[in-house]
């Protein structure tokens, strides 16, 4: 996992960002272009508005002032103007300035536009007077020294180019939300099948090997679902092939060992009669069948070893718990292998619930494996810790070249063949089933030239406690003298 | 010696050899190629041991120990070739005295089959024992329960006789492999526990609640102590 951190969401999130920025980015530019628009059209229409009524006014102004610029006209002129309403007027004449309203002074017309006006043109300009805001255009009345100023407020024009604006970002906001929740629909949607056909490749790699993908779709996840199915037949087919193969290699092997067995019982038995009168053979004949005793050994531990493991593989073994201390066990079998001088044993009692049996296989397999490969003494120890109880056997021998190490429990490996002893071949594999068979396993270190320690872990299945009745015969035992005791 | 042997066996080399290593052990052999005509040589002549292969024609070595049984208590010494150590099982809960695994060496086939005649024959020259209502006879090779005699094979009836001499006492199986069997390292616990059924079932008022034969669990057995 250190290699390569896989985040499963990480597309889903990019699609999804992805989605959102497209429909965030185009109703921005929608939303940002529309409101230009109008806000031109709008504030173009409102100068083209004013100057059209300014023109009027002015006509009007050159037609009232045309007889004098005294206070009398001025004042009859704004009353006119007041009737036309919606506009306030500012202006001037002779030194003399007048408006329409306390709240325009003449000061408020900006000195550039006054500049223009005083040439004799009809101009506007946008202005601020105490935070509202006005158009406003002016012009002069060319026989009468007057200039007239109209301001004509934009207040609600710009008022409502506002509330544009805030309802256009309002509905930009509105649609990134949306494309955002959209998108993620979108992508886990679209991703959806390839989540499913992660979880079918996973459930595939874990030996479901029925696993299928559903095909919904007529598009490339659906063409992708159709042929991950196909894999998956063509997987589990020839798993399928593969595992009759094996078990009719299992069934040969098995056949085969048991086929044996009825001449190499005559063999055997023929054997160990021979054996009994080798002294009496003329001395050609001995040599030959003191070798053909030996080899019948040979061949009867090969088949006894191939008949055991096709048992195993078969799943025909079967497994007879019971408490055995394995400090016990290990220095019996020893003697009784006659292997005392060679091996030491070490270890204080250790009680598991196992097959002993099969212990004394493993363990004579071990020791057999170290004798026959060691130089002096083996060490067998006896050992318990929180993990379970374990047997070491120790060699001081050749060790195992590392390279060969991940090889040693293979059927029929024998290593080098310069070292290769006179065993089948198949007793650490042996070993090695049997310790899974009794929920064990089976390990081995080695120092080149130094020497090898396999180890056997078993696991110590806890006794039940004295005193529970466990078994209906335990507890009859129990009962018995306390009955004698009351008659 | 001179102990006479029924050899039921199929494969005429493995019983040829067989043949040849029991008579220069000093058995006479009786040799018989399949079930049917080992019943009829056992009612034909009186035998000391039958050796009898499972797998035969006609008639298979279990069904041959059970008619066998039902008649006789000559030591029976089953030979197996089968794979699976529950045949060896089978055998022994038929009444079987003992097996052995196909290949054999002789010497390990007549050992055993040494051991099984002499466990039939040797009478311990020793006083009857009574436990309860259970009488053990040494010398007649007889056990009564309630004055009934228990149909007991020479196997169970030593098994008996070393339990019962000492009640209390708690035999391992490897001991009374070793006493009753005659073995050390040779034998298969599961003898011991197959006979020690067996036995149960003849002399205990209820086999599945022993009171004479008691397990000691993770131990061995032992024959309740007077009561």
């Amino acid at each position: 996992m250190p290699e390569r951190a896989i985040r499963p969401g990480r597309l889903r999130r990019r699609l999804t960002l992805a989605f959102t920025l497209a429909a965030g980015l185009s109703a921005a530019a929608l939303a940002a272009g529309s409101y230009v628009l109008v806000r031109e059209a709008r504030l173009s229409d409102s100068v083209d508005r004013a100057l059209e009524q300014s023109t009027f006014n002015l006509v009007l102004a050159n037609d009232l002032l045309a007889d004098g610029t005294g206070p009398d006209q001025t004042d009859e002129l704004l009353a006119a103007y007041e009737r036309r309403g919606a506009f306030e007027v500012v202006g001037r004449t002779g030194k003399r300035t007048f408006s329409s309203s306390l709240s325009v002074r003449m000061r408020q017309v900006p000195d550039d536009l006054r500049g223009l006006v005083q040439r004799g043109d009809l101009a506007y300009e946008r202005v601020d007077v105490a935070g509202a805001r006005y158009l406003v255009v002016g012009g002069r009345v060319a026989d009468a020294d007057t200039e007239l100023y109209y301001l004509f407020s934009e207040d609600r024009l710009f008022d409502e180019l506002v509330q544009l604006r805030n309802i256009l970002l309002g509905g930009v906001a509105a649609l990134l939300l949306l494309g955002a929740l959209a998108g993620m629909l979108l992508a886990r949607r679209t991703l959806r099948p390839v989540a499913r056909a992660s979880a079918a490749a996973h459930s595939l790699a874990e030996g479901l090997l029925e696993t299928r993908l559903p095909v919904e779709s007529a598009d490339e996840f659906g063409a992708w679902a159709a042929s991950f199915n196909e894999m998956a037949d063509a997987l589990e087919a020839k798993i399928a092939a593969l595992s009759e193969a094996q078990a009719r290699e299992r069934r040969f092997t098995a056949d085969v060992a048991h086929e044996l067995r009825t001449p190499l019982t005559a063999l055997v038995a023929e054997a160990s009669l021979l054996a009994d009168h080798l002294e009496r053979m003329p001395p050609e004949a001995r040599r030959p069948a003191e070798l053909l005793v030996q080899d019948v050994a040979r061949l009867r531990d090969l088949v006894e070893d191939l008949m055991e493991i096709s048992r195993i593989d078969a799943g025909q073994a079967r497994v007879r718990r019971e408490r055995v201390d394995l400090a016990a066990l290990v220095p019996a079998l020893v003697r009784s292998r006659r292997w005392d001088g060679r091996v030491r044993v070490a270890g204080d009692e250790t009680v598991v619930e196992t097959d002993p049996r099969r212990v004394e296989r493993i363990v004579g397999n071990l020791v057999g494996n170290a004798l026959e490969h060691g130089v002096g003494d083996v060490e067998v120890r006896v050992a318990q810790d929180p993990a379970g109880a374990l047997v070491e056997v120790s060699d001081q021998g050749h060790g195992i070249p590392p390279e060969e190490l991940p090889r040693i429990f293979d059927r029929f490996y024998k290593g080098d063949p310069a070292r290769a002893g006179p065993g089948s071949g198949l007793g650490l594999a042996i070993a090695l089933e049997n310790a899974r068979l009794l929920g064990g396993d089976l390990h081995v270190e080695s120092d080149f030239g130094r020497g090898s320690r396999f180890t056997l872990r078993l696991p110590v299945t806890k006794p039940l406690p004295h005193g529970e009745p466990a078994v209906a015969t335990d507890d009859e035992d129990r009962e018995r003298p306390d009955q004698g005791g009351t008659p | 010696m001179n102990e006479r042997v029924l050899l039921v066996e199929d494969d005429a080399s493995i019983r040829e050899v067989t043949s040849l290593g029991l008579e220069q052990a000093g058995f006479r052999v009786t040799q018989v190629g399949d079930g049917r005509e080992a019943i009829v040589q056992f009612h034909h002549a009186p035998f000391d041991l039958v050796i009898l292969d499972v797998m035969l024609p006609s008639l298979d070595g279990y069904e041959v120990c059970r008619q066998l049984r039902r008649e006789s208590r000559v030591p029976i010494l089953m030979v197996s070739a089968k794979g699976d150590p529950v045949d060896v099982i089978v055998g022994l809960e038929l009444g079987a005295d003992d097996y052995v695994r196909k290949p054999f060496e002789l010497h390990e086939l007549v050992a055993r089959a040494r051991a099984a005649v002499r466990r039939a024959a040797e009478a311990p020259d020793e006083p009857v024992l009574v436990r309860g209502d259970l009488e053990i006879d040494p010398g007649a090779f007889a056990a009564r329960k309630g004055g009934e005699e228990l149909p007991l094979t020479a196997t169970e009836f030593k098994l008996l006789l070393e339990l019962a001499r000492r009640p209390g006492q708690v035999f391992t199986r490897e001991l009374l492999l070793e006493r009753v069997w005659s073995y050390e390292y040779l034998g298969d616990s599961r003898l011991v526990d197959v006979a020690v059924q067996r036995l149960r079932a003849k002399v205990e008022d209820d086999p599945k609640e022993p009171k004479l034969v008691q397990t000691v669990r993770g131990v061995g057995y032992r024959f309740a102590a007077s009561s």
